[in-house]
Parts: C-alpha cells; structure tokens; sequence
C-alpha cells in the first residue's frame, strides 16, 4: 500500500439487497458524487465492480485517481441468519460441551409453548471437550497434556471442519493460555484455523465470548474468499488504493483486519447510516438526533448525543446475542413493504409480514395483491407515480388505489374508490406512525431520554418521506432531511474512522492497592491498540482512544457503563461513575466500595473528515408544479418542489412536496421547511 | 365495538406500548437483582373496573393479566375516602387485597389516573422485593405453617396521598424489613413507573380525546374476549378429566394432589378443580380467591396466545374462562395460609392444565414440560465474618414433545423464562467450581418426538462449613409424563461426590451442610415425550446418538433402533421393531404414579378429598395425613417407587375405603 487513505478521492461503497450505492469525495473541491447500480446479490463484488468502473468513467477518473475505498458488507450478517457458514467445530473445557444449547437458557417467547430455541451454530456433534482449565484469577487448573491434545486434533481432523474455534473457562482472564493451545491443536489438526475466544475478545461470560468466537469461525471462510476475489478484481482494474471495511462500532478496518476479524464487521451497514448522519448533524449544529432509516421491509433507529451515537453492547444477530460494541440500532416497524390488512375481527392491521422486493407494493406491478405502506404514499399523493427512481420506474397509482379500496370496504368504509383508498390509506399511515412513536418512546424510556429534546434525522427511501408524520405523532419539534438521503450508508462509509474495540475483565474492588493494575490494563490495551493503528495505517499518524469501564457498586447486581476521561487516577475514575450512577438513579454512595468490572478501549484512527459543499443561496425557489395530497380527511393543495432547485435560505410552507431521484420529502401543513448553507432541509412547527 | 378499525387498532398498539414503557421505565431505574437480572415485576394499566386493558407482551412477568385491582381499590376507598390526583396505594396482603399480591414480597402500587376530575384509567405495577421480614431472609421457605410467619402483611393502604409520601407508612415499612433500602428504592422505581404511565395516559387524551380512551378500555377488552373464544371454539365440546401430584408438601412425605375437569362449551373454558388436596401446612397454596386467577389460567392464556399470537394481552383473554376452586383447598386456601412459595404448585397446575387440554387438543398440546425450577444456592462463610450467599444456576429442565416436534432440551418458559448466571460470574464471587453445567442425555422421554432433555450441574465445594440450598426440587418421584405412547422423562435426582466411595444418593434438600472437596450433583428431569417410541425415524434417533442427546444403549432399548459404529443396522433394527411388544398408554405418568394410583386411585382419592371438605378447616390435612398413613403403612418401604403386590394394593383400596367409610 503505497498510497494513504486521504490522497485521492475516497469511495464509500454500501451493499444493500437491491441497489449498491456509491458515495464519491473529492478532497480537492469538496465535491460529493453519488451513484446506484443494481445489486448482484449471488455476487456482490461484481455489481461492486461494474458500478466502480461506471462511476469513474462517469466522473472522468481513472483507477488511480482513488485513494481509498470504504465498502460495508452484509454477506457475514446473511451467512449468520440464514445458517450458511462455514463447517465449524468447537473446542470447549470438559463439563462444558452444552455451553451452546444452553446459552442462557431462556426462550424467545413466554407465551408461546409452540416457539423453539434457536439453532446451535455448532451442533453437538461437532463440539469437543478438552481438560484445560482456568480459574477466576486466571491461573491454569489443568492443563492438558501431550496425549489429550493429541486425541483433541484427531478429533478434529476426523470432522472434517473448515474452522474452529476454542473457549476455556475463566479463559478471559489470562488469554496467552488459549493461544498456546490453538497453535498446538492447529499443528496437529493440519493447520486448522481456531479463532480462540479469550484472544478474540477477552470478556467474562464464557456464553457470549464463546459466541463471539464461534460467529468468527463461522463467517471467516467465506469473507476471506469474498474480499480476496474483490481485491483480485480492484487489481484487475488498476485500483491499487487500499480497501477498509467498515465496522458494527462506526468505524472501519484495513481489509486484511476485516479477514481476520469479519465479526466486527456483521453490523456494518446501518451503523455506517448513522454515522453519516451523527457527523451531518455535528456539521449543522444540531444537538442530539435520533435517525430514522426506513427502507423496504422496516424502520430503524439510532440515538446520538454530541457526536457519538449510542452504543450497545448487547445486540441480537438472528437469534443470537452479540457483545460486541455495535451502533445501537432498533428497529421500530414497518417499512414501505408492509402489508396493510384486515383482521378477522375487524382491525386495520400494518405489517409485520412485508411485501419486500418481490412481489412488492401493488403498485410496483410485479404480482403483488395486498397493499403496502409505499402504495399509501402513492394514494395520498405524496409520492408521483412518474417519478420514483427519477423516472425509472412508473408506478400503477390506479392499481394500488384499487387494493387499499378493497381493504377499505372490509373495515365498512363507503364512498368512491379515490375516497375509500385515501381514507383507508390515510388511515394505515396513522397505525404505522403510532406503532413507530410507540416504539421510539420505549427505545428512548430505556435510556432516560425525552424526544423532545431530539431532532429526527431521516434517510433511507422511505425515511424523508415519513419522518414529518413521525415527528408530529411523537412529538419531536424538529426533522433534519440530509440531500443524499437514500445512499447515506455509503456516504457514513466514505467517512469512516479506523476504529477497533479492546476489553479486558478485571472484576476487583477500586482500591489505593488496586488501582495501578487499572493504570496497566488501560495501558495494555493502549499499547494493544496503537500496534493495531500502526500496522492499519503507518505509524506516526494522528489518532485517539475511548476510554470505558463497566462499575458497580459492592454488592449490586448490575453494571453501568461509564465513559473514562484520560484523567485514569482512582478518584477521577471514581467520581465518573458516582455521577453516572446519580444521572440514572438519582444518588450516589460515597461509602461503598466501587468495583470495576471489564474495561474498554477504542482505538480511533480519524479519518480527514468530508468537505461539506456548500450550495448557492435561493430565498424564493420556483415550484415545478402542484398536487393534490390528502391531509386530516381533505385533499389539499401541495406545492411541488425540485430538490436540486432548492438553495440555502429556502422557505417552504406546508403542504409541500420535495422530491430527489431517490426519494420524496413530505413537509405537512402546520411545518415550514429550511434548506441550510449544507442543502439539509430542517422541517418545523410552525408558531401557532 | 364504539371506535372505528383505525382508532381502536392505535389505541391498541399505544397502551400496550404504555405498559411497556413503565416497564422499561422501572427496569432501568430500578436497582436489585429481581428487577435487574429475572425481571421479577409487571406493569399494566386497569380500567374503571380494575381490570387490566393493557399488560407488556416482552418484558417483566408475563403471566398476571387476569389480575384484578378492584377489591383492592374498593378497600382503601372504604377506609381513606375516595382516591384524589396524586394517591398511590400499596399493598401486598393476598388475602386483603382479595389475590392482587400473590404472596408477601410483591409489592403492588396501584395510581388513579385523573382527567378533568375523574378518574380515567388506574396504573398498576409490582416488583418482587428483597425481604419483607418474617421468619426466614428474604422471607420465603416452603416450610413457612402460617402468612404470620411470612413477613409483614400491608393491607391495601395510601402509599402516597396526594403525591406526598406518607411517612408513617413508610416507618412501618423500614421497621418489618431486613432490606430496607433496597425495598425503598423498589417503591422509587415503581413511583417512577407510574409517573411515566400517567404522562403517556395524558398524551393519549390530548391526541385522541378522554371518551375515546375509556372505549378503547371497553372495546379492546371486548376484542381480546372474541378472539380467545375463537380459539377457544376450535376445541371439541366435552369434559376432560386430569390428574396430578406433586410429590409431597416440603414438610411430610406425603404426595400433594392436584385434580381438575376441564369443562368446553361453545368457546367457554370451566376449571373445575374438585378433587385437589385441602390446603397445605405449607406455603404452597395459590390464593386464587376462587376467582380466574393468573396462577390457575396460566396455560389457557399462554393456548390463546400459541394458537392466535395477534391477540392483545387484557383482561378479555380471561373472559372465557370460569373457575371452580373448593374453598379450603391448595388452589383457594383460606386465610391463614401460607403462599410464598405458590409458584411451586402453580407449575404443577400449569402440568395439570396442559394434561386436561392435551385430552382434547392431542395435536397441539406438548407432554409433560420437566415441571421444576430450582434456584441451586450456595450460603458459604466469609473469613471476615458472615456469609456469602449467592445463586449458582437456576436449574430447569426441558419442554415436552409434542406432536411433530421434539421438546426443546434444557429449557423451559412454561412458568418462568430466567436467565441463567455465566460460570465464570459466579466463580468469580463464589467459592465452588463448576465441574459441569450440561444436558442430561437420556433423559428426554422416548416417544416418536423425543422430550427435552433435564439438565445436570455439578460443582465443587472449597469452602469448609458451607451449605446448599436446593429448593423447588420436583418430580423426584413423579416422572413428567408422557404422551401418546410415549414414555415420561426421567426423574430428577440429587448426588454428592457422585463416582466417588463416599457417593450418596439425597432426595429433596432444604438445606445441607457440605465440607470442602464435597461435589454436588443436581440432575434436573427430562420432559415427556410424544407419540411410539418404535415410529421414531430412525435417522432422527441416529442424529440423537451421534449428538450425544441419546445413548446406544437407549437406541436401542427405548427406541429399537441398533447402532454399530454410529452407522443403523438396518436389518437388526426392523427385526428388533418388529418383535417389539407395545404397550401403549395415552398418557404414561411412569411406574411410580402407577403403583400409587394401584393402592389410591383417582377416583377414591375424589372421593376423598370431597369429604375432606366436609371437615373443619383446621382439621383436614391431619385427617388426610391420618388415612394416608394408615394406607401406607400396609405398604411396602420404599413405597411407590417400590410398586405394591396386587393383593397388598388391594389391601390398601379396601383400607382406604374403610376409613371413607369412617
């Protein structure tokens, strides 16, 4: 890698299951370009390739013009929920073969005696016990002998495994031990891969870091493969700029740490959208923002205060939990897809079921019969039926009013077809928009925040579309519509930070005595992290750490997690937590003793951030026309603007219709609608 | 219904959701390990009638939608006058609180929601507090005689009088507490519960109008009722009669009786309980008030909810269902009973409810779940003085088979859903280490659809003078049953230093003292399995051996099926099939059960128990205790696991007919 990131122009690339969207910066000029190119879903790479090739001839760029690529992937999550890994086995402390069955021994519902557990991603077969053993301070109980290991890798090469991983008990605590065991199972087991769960991430809970290990064996075949035919085909087009993968945390890594760690990389593609918007929201000085990303089959959100969203350290991947440190992201309904229906009782019902891309909306003419969530927009009028996709693809408004008029008629509407459709339509919106509000209320309630004191920040298809409702139902004052709203995946990647995540679990009270082994293990896992900086990146160049640890008080039953400063010292670290525990309980104890359970690190290495450009200024824009939308039981006149016509100081009032080739922004009556310096559209109540 | 499809279908969704968010609301500012790790403690909202509207779906307890506020809301109303904006009451009194609290710990806060002066809603919630006082820490022991001995009994009093606490309440609360604190801190969250369901019932009414929030309370308690009488109506007409036993009351030797006829009429249920045990001198009784009470209409909730999973959680689900529960007996005892540990024979009733609708609903309802939880706790002495007492794993077993599905192995959510504790947590706080925490192969029972397996966990004891705590053990003696055929899972079983010269084989333990070096061995039961061991598909016993859930001797033995070197033996195996004698039973409780019923059968222990009624209260459970043991003592030791000769449980009938006759 000759080059570094910076010196071209930087690509950010996001897979999705129907479009890849490209995102090109160009640090010259600032100047952002942005692409589609239908998705390969059988093989990525090539609508990834095809569309690079597009993109540049388009722009007139050669190959060597790139600087860095930043591309997300999704191909880890599809293998983990649709069970299409890698032929694994597991290695695991004698006692402990069931450690996957189970898990955490609850089931998905309590009051469905029909629901079954989730499936093993090892079955019990391919699971081996070996006498090797730690305790709780981390000292070696048993250790196994020659013989035992060599009966361990027979067993193994008689499975036949494409991967492995290992688990110890108590391994977390002295992660060299499973280290030294891989490598002597792996020589005698024909140079087996074993992923060993303390090395990987060495946290207390043999559960979860087992799963940690296991999702990494599981994928790590099939991402090797992946990336490596993606860099053959980058060097076949003369594109030697490095390629990062972005990450689960908001960040990204060199490719080659991707490889040896694809499971940080399963979440990558919603955290990269809220990334994207975190730093757009940072740029417009907006305070804190939930994003709201509502595509094809549901909606997702995120909350950011300052300018690191939230993350969780406690994610389910299909059925699995995931300790990872990922971008919080909760789904909160339905998508454009859903299926507006009727239950046998009565009840005008949205989703879960979806029509997804095939059949789709009834208005998509592919075959589908039941009408979704997008053919309301198109009844509604919000969405022009000759516009979708800039033009691309005709929508059949007639059909899709003729569907919601059905559903109209079985919950004893009357009245025109046009008339039962709206109001049907109209109808469906406010059950979709209330279960989203209600759902956004819960995400926020477990957080102790109000979401008055957020602006909504929309992307995603549908999310521009959507968020005006959204915001008045839940009473949130203020929308943030960003200009590239339907490729921002791509955009968050092209903007991307290195950043990889580091724990140790240390479990001790915070004494006078303790407290320097806190000071070394803050400073392992900085050494650890600046190693990993400076073979992703070159040494010497700028970068940061994130401090964490997860305290409690002696005695409770549950951690917090508490965010560190660089001030390390015992009282500092202390006083951190004591107010944290005072912002979500409301005291403090000045008495008890404190205790530190697993201490966290990130490893930051910033990426120049994206120029914004700035668009000319437009006080009165033109409309290109006018359209009827239906609104609180009436139609009503909307006007219909241009994206591309809008400039800094433009002033809407609702009723009024945006729309961009990827998607439409709906600005209600009672809401005036500003485009900034940066081209966002900031929608608000108007005084009353 | 008064609302139109799209208003009701919102106000469906937001109230549930209300609940949801007090729930997640208390969660998080709540502090002890019952809110924070078993999520012991529901919200809900109640309308004008005291009945729940809206209960969470996904998280706190799952199982007390049937509740009812009303007499307890009347009980303070006819002692303090009428509820003003900002009361809160509380309570925890079983008896006064007519079944709202179910035992002493769970607190319950009930706060009248107003609305231009009048009361619109009523939010509800309860956690499940550290200590109460009474006899034992923590307050619960089934060896607990009388609610006296159970802690402190608040009636239903104001916690808080126009939203200022009143002081004396709490006095009494912090004297009767050994955990004083920590149960304040409880009531803060919960205050804090309420306080987020009361901003949200106003939201609700500046959005949609206080009318159309009370016919929401009536409409969607009315939608919930037509849709579990669909359900309901889906079940063939008749009555189906089940039986079960726990096998004893904790403080005698004496197994506990459960009986219910299970009564479907044009999308009705009745329970009719008739048949079961008088109350126990134990604390094992379920305060039901005789009333459709959460703990008896556990399994009919969760069938409505497994069949039609669009139904809203409210008290309409309960609409359907009428109880029959004869007053003085474990399922309605009287005042004073004991019933801190109601859970236990709660998960017997749950067995009992799935056996009575699994006669009528062969293809929907699972055989026997493990039937058991049993919280395995370690007290060990602390070198600076005291004890460290601390779970080691909560132990359950499997789910039944059923139908086309195997049980699933080493879980079950039939009566709670808790999460277990990582090994490597509770060595880092306790001095044991945890030899092995695994499935129990063999265990599932056979059947066409194998059983889930129980669980086995053994561990090592490095402290001297430390002892184990192992209550809720069950199904020792009493197989969980199986199905259509198909064999019951194996019986529970409790083993120190197992594979050593000094093993011994325990039964039931209260709490036993261990020394250092000792291991434990607690083997959870497997579940029932469904359907004729001998129409397995083979290649699915083959999958079982080669996972190591099945061994190659039970292959063979349970299943017919003869493994040679993890490869069928085709020919061995039909021929082995072939000659296999049946003997299938519909419901097979195990040999056991079998010899008990042989000396009491079902219908002399109705009997029985029928004129146990007649009796003075005070004076049925010596009577009972009386005939049995004149019963067993003309058995033979070792008795029922040791069956009886026919003509000693010929004896034993005529015996026991003898003294009915009495």
């Amino acid at each position: 890698m000759d080059q570094l990131p910076g010196a071209g122009v930087r690509i950010g690339i996001d897979v999705g299951g129907t479009f890849t969207d490209f995102v090109l910066s160009d640090p010259r000029d600032g100047r952002l370009a942005f692409f589609k190119e239908p998705s390969t879903p059988d093989d990525p790479s090539r609508a990834l390739l095809v569309g690079l090739n597009a993109l540049l001839e388009r722009e007139g760029l050669r190959a060597t013009d790139v600087g860095a690529l930043m591309h997300g992937t999704t191909i880890g999550l599809n293998a983990i929920i649709q069970r299409r890994g890698a032929r694994i086995g597991l290695i695991v402390t004698r006692g402990f073969r069931d450690i996957l069955e189970i898990a955490r021994s609850r089931m998905p519902s309590s009051f469905d005696f029909h629901a079954t557990k989730e499936a093993p991603l090892v079955p019990r077969a391919r699971i081996v016990e070996i006498g090797a053993r730690l305790n709780a301070r981390g000292e070696v109980t048993e250790a196994p002998d020659a013989d035992e290991i060599a009966r361990v890798a027979a067993a193994l090469r008689a499975l036949d495994l494409d991967a492995a991983a290992l688990v110890t008990v108590n391994g977390y605590a002295n992660p060299a031990f499973e280290l030294d065991l891989c490598q002597a199972l792996s020589q005698q087991a024909g140079g087996l891969d074993i992923t060993s769960a303390a090395a990987i991430w060495p946290e207390i809970r043999e559960y979860e870091r087992t799963l940690v290990a296991c999702l990494n064996a599981y994928i790590q075949p099939l991402m090797q493969r992946y990336f490596d035919g993606l860099l053959a085909g980058l060097a076949e087009r003369g594109v030697g700029a490095p390629l990062l993968v972005t990450a689960s945390n908001g960040g990204s890594l060199s490719v080659g740490s991707a490889a040896a760690r694809p499971v940080d990389t399963i979440l990558s593609g919603p955290a990269s959208g809220v990334m994207a918007a975190v730093r757009l929201a940072k740029a417009a000085g907006t305070a804190g923002i939930i994003t709201f990303d509502m595509g094809g089959t549901s909606s997702d959100i995120a909350v950011a205060t300052g300018d690191t969203p939230e993350l969780a350290t406690r994610t389910d991947i299909g059925g699995l939990p995931l300790v990872l440190p990922v971008v919080d992201v909760s789904a909160i309904g339905a998508g454009g897809g859903s299926i507006v229906w009727v239950d046998p009782h009565g009840l005008l019902k949205v989703g879960p079921q979806s029509a997804g891309a095939a059949p789709g909306p009834v208005s998509y003419r592919r075959g589908g019969t039941e009408p979704t969530v997008t053919d309301c927009y198109l009844t509604l009028g919000y969405v022009d039926p000759a516009g979708f996709l800039g033009g691309r693809m005709p929508l059949d408004a007639d059909a899709a009013r003729q569907a919601l008029a059905r559903v109209g008629a079985a919950i004893g509407l009357e009245g025109s077809v046009e008339d039962v459709a709206a109001v049907t339509a109209d109808g469906a919106l406010a059950v979709t928009t209330a279960g989203m509000a209600s759902a956004l209320y819960k995400t926020l309630a477990e957080r102790g925040l109000d979401p008055r004191g957020f602006a909504l920040l929309p992307f995603g298809g549908a999310g521009p579309t959507h968020a005006n409702r959204l915001a008045e139902e839940a009473d949130i004052p203020h929308v943030v519509i960003p200009p590239a709203a339907g490729t921002f995946c791509a955009l968050g990647a092209a903007g991307a930070d290195l950043r990889r995540d580091f724990v140790r679990s240390l479990r001790m009270p915070l004494t006078e005595e303790t407290a320097p082994v806190l000071a070394e293990a803050f400073a392992a896992l900085e050494a650890e992290g600046g190693l990993w900086l400076d073979a992703e990146d070159g040494v010497g160049k700028p970068r940061r750490f994130a401090r964490g640890a997860d305290m409690r008080y002696r005695g409770q039953a549950y951690e917090l997690r508490v965010n560190l400063g660089e001030d390390l010292d015992r009282a500092a670290v202390i006083e951190a937590f004591q107010r944290e525990h005072e912002r979500i309980y409301g005291f403090r104890d000045g008495e008890a003793v404190v205790e530190v359970g697993t201490v966290r690190l990130a490893a930051i290495g910033p990426t120049p951030p994206l120029q914004t450009p700035v668009v000319a200024e437009r006080p009165a824009p033109e409309p290109k026309g006018v359209r009827r939308i239906f609104h609180k039981g009436a139609w009503t006149e909307a006007m219909v603007f241009d994206r591309a016509a809008l400039g800094a100081g433009s002033v809407l009032t609702g009723p009024a219709v945006v729309e961009q080739d990827d998607t439409t922004s709906i600005v209600l009556p009672g809401w005036t609608a500003i485009t900034d310096l940066a081209g966002n559209l900031h929608l608000q109540r108007q005084a009353q | 219904m008064k609302l139109d499809a799209v208003t009701l279908e919102i106000l469906n969704n937001k109230v549930a959701a209300i609940t949801e968010e007090m729930c997640l609301t208390l969660q998080r500012t709540g502090r002890t390990l019952y809110v924070k790790e078993t999520a012991d403690f529901a919200c809900a909202l109640a309308g004008l009638d005291g009945r729940f509207f809206a209960y969470p779906r996904s998280i706190g307890v799952s199982g007390f939608v049937g509740l009812e506020c009303g007499p307890t809301i009347e009980a303070v109303e006819r002692t303090a006058g009428p509820l003003a904006p900002g009361d809160v009451i509380l309570t925890n009194d079983p008896y006064r609180s007519v079944g709202l609290a179910t035992h002493l710990p769970d607190l319950q806060l009930i706060e009248p929601y107003f609305h231009d002066g009048r009361i619109v809603a009523y939010g509800w919630c309860f956690v499940h507090c550290s200590d109460v006082g009474g006899r034992v820490p923590s307050s619960i022991s089934p060896l607990n005689s009388e609610i006296f001995q159970e802690g402190l009994r608040i009636p239903p009093v104001k916690l808080l009088r126009g939203g200022v606490l009143n002081p004396e309440v709490k006095l009494f609360l912090d004297a009767n507490s050994r955990t004083p604190e920590a149960n304040f801190g409880d009531i803060r969250a919960m205050l804090a519960a309420l306080g987020a369901g009361r901003r949200r019932v106003e939201q609700v009414i500046a959005q949609h109008g206080a009318e159309t929030l009370l016919d929401a309370q009536t409409d969607l308690v009315a939608f919930a009722e037509a849709k579990a009488r669909a359900v309901l109506r889906r079940i063939p007409e008749g009555t189906y009669r089940f039986s079960d036993y726990l096998d004893d009351d904790a403080a005698t030797a004496l197994p506990v009786r459960l009986a219910l006829a299970l009564t479907i009429a044009d999308g009705t249920v009745t329970l009719d309980f008739t048949g079961s045990d008088p109350q126990v001198a134990t604390a094992m009784n379920i305060p039901s008030h005789g009333r459709p009470h959460a703990w008896l209409t556990l399994r009919v909730l969760a069938l409505v909810h497994t069949l039609d999973k669009t139904v809203p959680l409210n008290a309409g689900l309960l609409g359907p269902v009428s109880i029959i529960a004869p007053k003085g007996s474990i399922v309605n005892p009287q005042e004073p009973a004991a019933t801190g540990v109601r859970h236990a024979a709660a998960i017997r009733v749950n067995d009992l409810l799935n056996g009575a609708f699994g006669l009528a609903l062969p293809a929907v309802m699972p055989a026997a779940s493990s039937g058991t939880v049993i919280p395995v706790v370690v007290a060990e002495p602390l070198p600076q003085g005291g004890r460290n007492v601390q779970v080691v794993e909560p132990m359950i077993g499997g789910t039944g088979a059923r139908e086309g599905h195997d049980g699933v192995d080493g879980r079950d959510s039939g009566i709670s859903n808790l999460a277990n504790n990582p090994v490597e947590t509770v060595e880092a706080e306790l001095g044991v280490e945890v030899l092995r925490y695994a499935l129990r192969p063999d265990s599932g029972g056979a059947g066409r659809w194998r059983g889930g397996c129980g669980m086995e966990l053994t561990f090592r004891i490095e402290t001297d003078g430390a002892s184990v705590l192992g209550r809720g053990m069950e199904r020792l003696l009493f197989r969980p049953w199986g199905r259509a055929g198909a064999r019951p899972g194996a019986p529970g079983a409790l083993i120190i230093n197992r594979g050593r010269p000094d093993e011994r084989h325990l039964g039931k333990i209260d709490m036993l003292s261990v020394a250092a070096g000792d291991t434990v061995t607690f083997l959870t039961p497997g579940a029932g399995g469904w359907g004729d061991p001998l129409l397995r598909d083979v290649e699915a016993v083959r999958r079982d051996v080669e996972n190591g859930f099945v061994s190659v001797a039970a292959a063979r033995a349970d299943y017919g099926v003869v493994l040679v070197d993890g490869a069928v033996d085709v020919a061995a195996t039909k021929a082995l099939r072939a000659a296999a004698v049946a003997e299938p039973r519909d419901v097979d409780f195990g040999p056991e059960r079998e010899a008990w019923d042989a000396a009491f059968s079902p219908e002399f222990m109705g009997r029985l128990n029928l004129r146990l009624l007649e009796a003075p209260l005070e004076a049925r459970q010596r009577m009972r205790r009386e005939v049995l043991e004149r019963v067993l003592a003309t058995l033979p030791e070792g008795f029922p696991r040791r069956p009886a000769a026919p003509a000693a449980a010929d004896a034993a009938r005529r015996t026991l007919e003898a003294a009915l006759a009495e």
